[in-house]
């Protein structure tokens, strides 16, 4: 028994991973080079005909760039965000901690839940957004109706829902900045602001460098608040790959160039993580 | 201290305390108006609506409750929250306590499998789990989320436990096996006990994952009678009677359990968080 334990929790976790994770990872390319036009049905092999055809389609580059581009702006957005209210979070003040707890609840939301409250409050005719902007005499806005508005409307409501991810855990790393550098800083007549940029920033580069991987991983692969808020639309305006993959495999039936695009939308970030190690390289060690 | 500071501290705590008041509007008012609008009479909600409800109702409660499957997803959510929760937990533990402690070669492969498994976008993982589970029978079934759930919780319990078992000297359990115990003994009487703190964070977040997860429910699940509260709630948006209290109360209940908890155990949340042991 006592020579046994720890191989077979060893042993648990070698077939835990093969049939998570190596498994359906490995089954997912191999559904990319069949053809299946149903589950039941004898798959084809086409070898790479679904990237052939993935990477001719016009649909693949749009969703590739409305990809960067939600993305991209929404960590921009969470990432400025969170490092201002984690510095807010940082001050004494009457109220702190309550605050600390407010500013954190939205991370604890059902995407779901976001989603319908963000279009219940801009509800055409009885959002309380919609009756504010009559009421102080500014023009309506066509939040999922228009192209940008669509775009800036899944941006606002991603990057509410997970900033609290970045001002908590820059919160955390604020509070171990020791004292004495600050104090150093305004001997040498450092205002606050030459403090943000010379002490604070060099000290949380290792945390803030883990904390934009993450964040820029997670909202390049994010399916549920586009899928739920828009669907891709206004005409694709919206559509990123993991939309447009979900589409191929379970609207368009076609589950080969769903694989495909899953793939691909990996492997593009696999290319991107690299270049992001290479230009910000991690602590060794860790 | 001197005449001329006076003002500007003055000015500078004004702003200090405006600013704590627009983040803690930002944060918190779409939540307040989410629970106001479940409570809110439909006459009132179609005039011009106040800040604050003039009268209250329960009525969208009830009619939820009683006249949709509401009570029936949200046990369903339930099910497969706690059963992925427990095998994360088991799995997790057992993973993450084997690769610290053994010594052999291509452990670190499991980790390494492990984080792979972070950046995989959701379709590569739900396009041939469901593929899978179609072959075996297991589609449109409550079990078939839970293992889905389990590709994500796991290896997020998995990195987060072996941060911490790897803290953890070895010499307490060899100090136990000294003593009598063997080693399955110590593990559970020594290194499970002092892993209570780590085992409750990676408890509340394979639920918060699994209890908020839409994408996998998506893909897996066809039946209404097999939804989860995510699943279901969306699908009342596409409905053609919208009704926006019956969707707010119903939101309402399904965050209700989560406040609490983070009310409850806001520290292990804030840890959690911090060890990047977290995908969202």
């Amino acid at each position: 028994m006592t020579r046994w334990l720890l191989p077979g929790f060893l042993g648990v976790g070698v077939l835990a991973t093969l049939l998570l994770i190596v498994g359906p990872a490995l089954y997912a390319v191999s559904l990319s080079f069949y053809d299946m036009p149903s589950l039941t049905a004898d798959p084809v092999w086409v070898g790479f005909a679904k990237y052939a055809q993935v990477l001719a389609s016009a649909a693949f580059w749009n969703a590739l760039w409305n990809g960067i581009v939600y993305a991209g702006l929404a960590i921009v957005l969470q990432v400025v965000l969170g490092i201002g209210f984690a510095l807010l979070l940082n001050q004494n003040f009457i109220g702190r901690s309550l605050l600390r707890g407010l500013a954190f609840l939205p991370y604890l939301l059902p995407t779901v839940v976001a989603v319908l409250v963000f279009k219940w409050m801009v509800d055409g005719s009885l959002g309380i957004v919609t009756i504010l902007m009559d009421d102080w005499g500014l023009p309506p806005i066509y939040w999922f109706e228009t192209e940008t508005a669509s775009m800036v409307s899944v941006i606002m409501i991603s990057v509410w829902l997970w900033t609290p991810f970045v001002t908590t855990t820059f919160l955390a790393g604020l509070q171990t900045v020791p004292g004495q550098l600050y104090e150093a800083a305004r001997v040498d007549g450092a205002g606050p602001i030459r403090q943000f940029f010379h002490v604070t920033l060099p000290s949380l580069r290792p945390i803030l460098t883990v904390i934009i991987l993450l964040r820029g991983v997670w909202m390049f692969n994010k399916f549920d608040v586009v899928w739920l808020a828009t669907g891709g639309g206004p005409l694709g305006a919206t559509e990123h790959l993991p939309v447009l993959s979900y589409r191929e495999a379970f609207a368009l039936y076609d589950i080969g160039s769903g694989a495909a695009i899953a793939t691909l939308s990996f492997f593009v970030l696999m290319v991107a993580v690299a270049i992001y190690f290479r230009v910000f390289p991690m602590e060794q060690g860790k | 201290m001197s005449g001329q500071i006076r003002p500007r501290r003055i000015a500078g705590r004004m702003g200090l305390y405006f600013a704590a008041i627009v983040l803690a509007v930002y944060s918190a008012f779409p939540i307040y108006w989410m629970i106001v609008s479940s409570l809110r009479p439909t006459q009132e909600m179609l005039m011009n609506p106040s800040l604050v409800p003039q009268r209250w109702t329960l009525e969208y409660y009830t009619s939820l409750l009683a006249q949709t499957d509401y009570p029936r997803q949200f046990l369903n959510s339930l099910i497969v929250a706690v059963t992925t929760v427990a095998l994360t937990m088991v799995l997790s533990v057992m993973i993450a306590y084997g690769v610290t402690r053994q010594r052999i070669r291509g452990k670190q492969m499991i980790i390494a499998g492990m984080l792979y498994a972070y950046m995989f976008p959701p379709l590569l993982l739900a396009i041939p789990l469901y593929a899978m589970f179609s072959v075996v029978g297991l589609n449109d079934t409550l079990l078939s989320l839970v293992i889905s759930h389990l590709t994500i919780t796991m290896p997020l319990g998995v990195w987060f436990l072996w941060g911490f078992f790897k803290t953890m000297p070895f010499e307490l359990e060899e100090a136990a096996m000294v003593d009598g115990c063997t080693r399955l003994g110590a593990f559970l009487r020594v290194v499970l006990p002092l892993s209570v703190p780590g085992l409750v964070t990676v408890a509340i977040f394979a639920f918060l994952l699994s209890w908020t997860d839409y994408t996998f429910a998506l893909v897996m699940i066809g039946s209404d009678a097999n939804k989860t509260v995510p699943l279901g709630l969306a699908s009342m948006i596409g409905a053609f009677d919208l009704r926006w209290g019956d969707v707010m109360a119903g939101s309402t209940l399904i965050a209700l359990p989560l406040f609490a908890a983070f009310l409850a155990l806001s520290r292990y949340f804030v840890q959690g968080l911090t060890a990047g042991a977290v995908k969202g």
